[in-house]
């Protein structure tokens, strides 16, 4: 035998030598062979477990060595056999991991074998190695993977199968469910499930008052049936999985696109979730945005390309698999490697990726996979479109278990507090009823793949209606369901519930959304609506330059709903009594705006500075002459509906733009000019412009005239579709928007509206004194509960002694206790005063019975 | 236990702890998110430092223009812009043979407290842009990432926690967000998956800080006392008290309840200038920076543990000098020179500067011609013409990344030192005593007693306070 340390070899290739011979004097230090008999299962296995398969076994194999049997392990490696049969003091193994070789001692992470440990090694190879062949490291097979649909326990056949799936579950854990929760409990959950909003109290007396025996069951159908509200409620959940946001990084630059317009469409459509995932696989028009991905300018690490990125966020979203380790080497939590990360990332690439392994390149080349290849291939010759479309079937196709029950498991997790396999994203793990679960998806499944059906089965349990249960103390391992979590309201669900107490929502969407019928259907235009200019034939050509239109309406009162939408070729901004209100640069958006802020009793002032560009798009230089020659076509359109209801009646005014508009082109002194004051002469540092935003209206124009008619909205050159504006007005309604559709502001960041620049699947739900701070002093809900408590005060429908009443109501779906009513009365002050109504406004949204779900 | 019960526990507590604790504070599944994993090897740290305020000069600040002299080529028309290696004739300092330039004469007088180091190398991220090398700066990873990487502040915020439990642990002054790359800004301004809890606080303007820690606007002292009051007895009355309490309830009024005594300690007269001497004020106010610093000062006093005051980072603005550079240089340094100068002072009269570690820093620095690297070059942004024949080419309008300053104080630094070694010929980069950003974070959290390897686990995997836990600390730097 040669003995001798072949360090060198370690010098010729990258990793470690793997092949050495061994000394005599180190043979006598090698811990003697243990004495006994060795059990493999008792004594081998865990050292396997413990030390060995991380890098060589369920389907890793650092070295070429794989130790997933014992005929795999007695192949050896690249460089030979590791184990010689009977000779332990001449097997690699044993040298490995005594370490004779200071650098490549095994195992490589994690604490060395005790000479026990390697006595029982060697009284093991010595003894012949025997194996238990019921145990294998090979890949398990994955698990939730395949379908299965299992028997349904006996029970009443009109019993929702998840209850009785549970009742033996309830009974193998000694649980007697208590009796469902009342029907107040009942509808605030159901109302912030299903639409996100707080029950309106006449609809939630209705539903108490209602004798029906399936009345729950009712109510669950008609609030799904609210496709809109269900779509806006939604999107919040989609939007933080799809991470999908109206600003955020990458945006600035055009490496990053929204999917809302699709996404919106998707969810107010109920899109059967298999052809919504399909869609966002193998994108269609606005859906890309998903599988684009975040593109930041500059030189990205190789497991955050685009590519990557639309591996991880599939495995992610869809299959609920993590492979973010997978996309630098492979993954120590679960078995992806890195060529699993590749195989998937290359099919959108448009040239084969090479792998690169925590930053080095390893010159190999992947191929073309899904994760899960049981599910199917990938034609590595194919197109990229060829590619997409197979991935899409692989992943939607009626034989994955996995996708399914990934988004019956995150419903679950959404709806009770916890999902049936938790951590949602490691679908690979058993569920606390497994059959339970795999039952739902395949009714899933089997039911067109419908979303709102699959929630109505979750919300028409009576699971479901179990009093909440609280959860913060429960560990994974001991969980046992005995109902619901106590759960809080997202920061979207506390923002729109502000709404529904003050009536105070957001002014505008920054979501480009468009309802469907049959809502728009009431909002048809109900007077006649022009583009105008200040010349008869500005469709076809206008002079460069600001044209201002003034407007002049009376109002009673304050309307409880004003909303206006407006767009002219090229830009506008728009005033309202010497406010800003907002602006414009696309004709074919109809911008949309709520008055209600800026409109007072009495005589109101609408002005709008519309501007015609230079050719190019250039805007006009203010106070300058235009060139001869740079005329285009330009108009301005606008429409606005101003509503005040009480209880019993519904006054509209509607006002839109038409001659009775006045208009000039002049104004009294020169120009603030309010556009970009940027610095730099050459920029291609990326950003907006700073400063000297035009705020209000401080030199208001002159010289009035009548404005002219130029023609309907669907006048060419614009062709701007009736339907599109009523559309438009209709998805303001009730002109408060929802806080879906807007980008977070303070209060909603505060509150853990995350920023989508990753995949969010599960929301801290927990308060923190930073976001408490926020709702003390911070202005934006100042804001909102100032101006709340002013309108309150200020509407005469309000009868001043209901005040509290109501606002309980509204509020927490119920009447005060007489102690609450006085104590509230006494806050609101006699007579109810501004500052009163807003501390009461605060106390009530701040009560935990607001705050969370009970 | 009543709400009344529960006050009383509650109070001696401090802010973090009480808000932290709860497991699934956050991210992608429902284990405690930022779980510390103890590390092999970590070598225990005597700390030498308590707190750390961080001086960003946004936007790109010059070597050769601010703390690393060179050859002084006065303007005149005509010039060549390969003759000009800094527009700031040097002058001296406290310390022998280590000279600044031209309006720093106050820093000039303090550098006997500094350690400076000027072979500061920024990343090599391709094309330049700001927010992505400020990103990397302040979280030791460049974007993008897989999870949502920590600002050091609330690392060193979460692993430390609050020095004075009424003081947010991480406060960050004089960043607006509604500018320019706002949105890039927000993505490294955040303790990403360790919890909002951990800040960062945000003074966006150091002159309204009382605000942020005030009742609302308009709202009297007696008025929020009243409505706080009138909180407390509706919890009592609610129904849902009946139910018992669970974790949702406990943390939302443990929040509110923190919250109100924040509002209500003496420590919030911290934020508030107007409570300042007048001579003092007035010895910092040189606008928006000068005051930030007169904050962190005040804030340091009362016990915060992670400051950063900011030049303000806004495209084209301040320190990111497309043109302009000399005379634009000429005020920044009359923005920053008398404010950092007062701030060591007033901290050393106070005993303060001992434990406290300030760091002036940037994202890259700049020069007239090179962008990038000299080796590494990237496509130049600025066009420089071929002969300077206006005042507003005189200066460093590239983005250079091969060499930069970093100025320390106080919190275990040597006292007088220099770092580092640039050329005294263009391209002034970097000689000796190379310093990247790993390295850089790895002092700072030596100081405050961090080991560069600590990790927090997310999704399961170890994220490293450095990256891939292989900063390390530079030992040269400390006393």
């Amino acid at each position: 035998m040669k003995f001798r340390l072949a360090t060198w070899l370690s010098l010729l290739c990258c990793s470690p030598a793997l092949s050495f011979t061994i000394t005599p004097e180190q043979v006598a230090q090698l811990p003697p062979p243990a004495n006994h008999k060795i059990d493999f299962s008792k004594e081998i296995k865990p050292i396997f477990e413990a030390s060995c398969i991380k890098c060589h076994a369920r389907g890793k194999d650092k070295g070429g060595l794989r130790i997933d049997t014992r005929e795999t392990l007695l192949k050896g490696g690249d460089t030979g056999p590791v184990v010689t049969l009977g000779k332990s003091a001449d097997s690699l193994l044993i040298a490995l991991v005594q370490g004779f070789d200071p650098d490549s001692v095994m195992p490589k992470k994690g604490s060395r074998l005790t000479p026990e440990q390697i006595g029982v090694l060697r009284a093991w190879i010595d003894q012949g190695a025997d194996w238990d062949p019921h145990v294998t490291f090979a890949r398990l097979p994955p698990a939730n993977l395949k379908p299965h649909l299992p028997e349904i326990p006996p029970g009443p056949e009109t019993d929702n199968p998840i209850d009785r799936f549970l009742q033996p579950y309830y009974v193998s854990h000694n649980f007697l469910p208590p009796s469902p929760v009342e029907d107040r409990t009942f509808a605030r959950r159901a109302y912030l499930d299903v639409i996100g909003l707080l029950p309106p109290p006449n609809e939630l007396e209705t539903f108490v008052s209602n004798k029906r025996p399936d009345k729950r069951e009712m109510l669950v159908k008609e609030l799904l049936a609210d496709d809109r509200a269900y779509a806006e409620n939604w999107l919040t959940f989609w939007n933080d999985l799809l991470r999908n946001d109206y600003k955020g990084t990458g945006y600035i630059d055009g490496g990053r696109k929204q999917i809302t317009t699709w996404l919106y469409s998707a969810l107010q459509t109920n899109m059967p979730f298999n052809q919504f995932v399909s869609q966002l696989i193998n994108p269609v028009t606005n859906s890309e945005g998903f599988t684009k991905g975040i593109v930041w300018r500059g030189v990205v690490n190789a497991s955050q390309t685009p590519q990557m990125q639309a591996a991880q966020n599939i495995s992610q979203v869809f299959m609920g698999v993590n492979l973010k380790c997978a996309s630098c080497h492979d993954s120590f939590v679960n078995d992806f490697t890195l060529a699993d990360s590749y195989g998937l990332a290359g099919v959108y690439a448009d040239d084969p990726l090479e792998m690169v392994r925590c930053d080095k390149p390893t010159g190999q080349k992947a191929a073309l996979k899904f994760i899960y290849p049981e599910l199917g291939n990938i034609s590595p010759d194919a197109d990229k479109h060829t590619r997409l479309k197979q991935l899409a079937e692989i992943i939607t196709q009626r034989e994955d278990g996995r996708l399914t029950r990934t988004l019956v498991n995150r419903l679950w997790q959404r709806l009770m507090g916890r999902g049936l396999v938790e951590p949602v994203d490691e679908m690979e793990k058993t569920a606390w009823n497994q059959d339970l679960l795999d039952w739902l998806a395949e009714d899933f499944a089997s039911h067109n793949y419908d979303v709102k059906f699959l929630i109505q089965r979750i919300l028409t349990s009576r699971a479901y209606q179990l009093p909440a249960v609280n959860l913060g103390e429960q560990t994974e391992q001991n969980f046992v369901f005995h109902g619901p979590a106590v759960r809080r309201l997202s920061a979207e669900q506390f923002r729109d519930a502000l709404t529904s107490l003050t009536g105070i929502g957001y002014p505008s969407p920054l979501a480009d959304v468009v309802p469907v019928e049959p809502e728009q259907k009431r909002f048809a235009l109900a007077v006649p609506i022009f583009w105008i200019w200040n010349s008869t034939n500005a469709s076809e050509k206008a002079k460069a330059g600001h044209v201002y239109f003034r407007k002049t309406v009376k109002l009673s009162v304050v309307p409880q709903d004003a909303t206006a939408i407006l767009t002219a070729d090229n830009t506008f901004t728009f005033y309202v009594n010497d406010k800003q209100v907002g602006s414009g640069n696309d004709f074919k958006n109809a911008y949309l705006f709520d008055l209600r802020p800026f409109l007072k009793p009495g005589e109101n002032e609408f002005i709008v500075d519309a501007v015609n560009n230079l050719a190019g798009n250039v805007a006009p230089t203010f106070g300058q002459e235009p060139p001869t020659g740079s005329e285009s076509p330009a108009g301005m359109l606008f429409y606005a509906r101003l509503r005040h209801f009480d209880y019993s009646t519904q006054k509209t005014n509607d006002i839109a733009s038409d001659s009775t508009w006045l208009c000039s082109d002049t104004v009294q002194t020169p120009w603030q000019n309010g556009s970009s004051a940027r610095a730099a002469s050459g920029p291609s540092d990326i950003g907006s412009a700073v400063g000297a935003a035009s705020s209000d209206m401080a030199n208001p124009p002159i010289a009035w005239t009548k404005a002219s008619k130029l023609g309907d909205p669907g006048m060419i050159p614009w062709r701007v579709t009736k339907s599109y504006l009523s559309t438009k007005i209709a998805s303001a309604y009730p002109g408060r928007i929802r806080a879906s559709l807007v980008a977070a502001d303070p209060l909603m960041t505060a509150l853990g509206r995350p920023n989508r620049e990753q995949v969010v699947t599960t929301r801290s739900s927990v308060a923190t004194t930073l976001q408490a701070l926020e709702m003390t002093n911070g202005e934006t809900l100042d804001d909102i509960l100032k101006r709340g408590a002013n309108d309150l005060l200020n509407n005469p429908a309000m009868a001043k002694k209901s005040l509290v009443p109501t606002l309980y109501e509204r509020a927490l779906g119920r009447q005060p206790t007489g102690p609450e009513l006085e104590l509230a009365q006494n806050i609101v002050g006699k007579p109810a005063q501004p500052a009163g109504v807003e501390d009461l406004l605060w106390t009530l949204t701040m009560l935990p019975e607001f705050q969370l779900i009970y | 236990m009543t709400r009344r019960d529960f006050l009383k526990t509650a109070s001696a507590a401090t802010l973090s702890a009480l808000s932290a604790g709860f497991p699934r504070q956050l991210g992608g599944a429902s284990v405690p998110a930022s779980r510390v994993i103890a590390t092999e090897g970590e070598e225990k740290i005597t700390p030498t430092a308590d707190s750390v305020i961080i001086l960003w000069m946004a936007g790109g600040m010059a070597h050769t223009e601010t703390f690393d002299p060179k050859l002084y080529t006065p303007f005149e028309r005509g010039l060549k812009p390969d003759q000009v290696l800094s527009t700031f004739p040097q002058i001296d300092t406290v310390v022998d043979n280590l000279k600044l330039t031209q309006g720093l004469e106050n820093i000039a007088r303090v550098m006997d407290r500094a350690t400076l180091i000027r072979s500061y190398t920024a990343g090599d991220l391709g094309f330049i842009l700001h927010s992505r090398h400020q990103y990397q700066w302040h979280t030791g990873y460049a974007p993008p990432q897989t999870v949502a990487a920590p600002h050091i502040g609330s690392v060193i915020a979460r692993t430390l926690g609050p020095r004075n439990p009424a003081v947010p642990a991480f406060i960050d002054i004089g960043q607006r967000f509604d500018l320019g790359e706002g949105e890039e800004l927000k993505a490294f301004h955040t303790a990403g998956f360790l919890g909002s809890e951990h800040g960062p606080f945000i003074v966006s303007n150091p002159e309204e800080a009382a605000k942020s820690v005030r009742p609302p606007a308009g709202m009297s002292p007696s008025r929020f006392e009243r409505r706080d009051t009138f909180y407390r007895k509706l919890v009592e009355e609610s129904p849902i008290g009946q139910l018992g309490s669970d974790y949702q309830k406990e943390s939302l009024l443990r929040s509110l309840d923190n919250t109100h005594r924040l509002l209500s300690s003496p420590a919030a007269k911290a934020f508030d200038l107007a409570l300042e001497p007048r001579p003092i004020y007035d010895k910092y106010n040189t606008g928006r920076f000068g005051l930030g610093c007169l904050l962190a000062r005040r804030l340091t006093e009362a016990g915060a543990r992670f400051i950063e005051v900011t030049s303000e980072y806004i495209p084209f603005q301040y320190w990111d000098t497309h043109e302009n550079g000399h005379t634009r240089t000429i005020d920044l340094k009359k923005s920053i020179d008398a404010p950092i100068a007062q701030l060591v002072l007033d901290l050393e009269e106070r005993g303060l500067l001992n434990r406290t570690l300030i760091v002036l820093a940037s994202e890259f620095s700049r020069d007239m011609l090179v962008e990038g690297k000299p080796d590494n070059k990237v496509k130049d942004q600025v066009k420089v013409p071929d002969v300077i024949d206006e005042l507003k080419y005189y200066g460093m309008h590239r983005h250079f990344t091969d060499a930069g300053c970093v100025l320390m104080f106080g919190g275990g630094v040597k006292r007088g030192y220099l770092h580092g070694v640039t050329a005294d010929e263009r391209p002034c980069k970097t000689l000796e005593k190379r310093v990247i950003i790993e390295d850089l974070h790895a002092s700072i959290y030596r100081a405050v007693g961090i080991s560069p390897k600590l990790s927090y686990e997310i999704e399961k995997r170890p994220f490293y306070v450095t990256r891939d836990g292989l900063g390390k600390p530079i030992l040269d730097l400390f006393a």
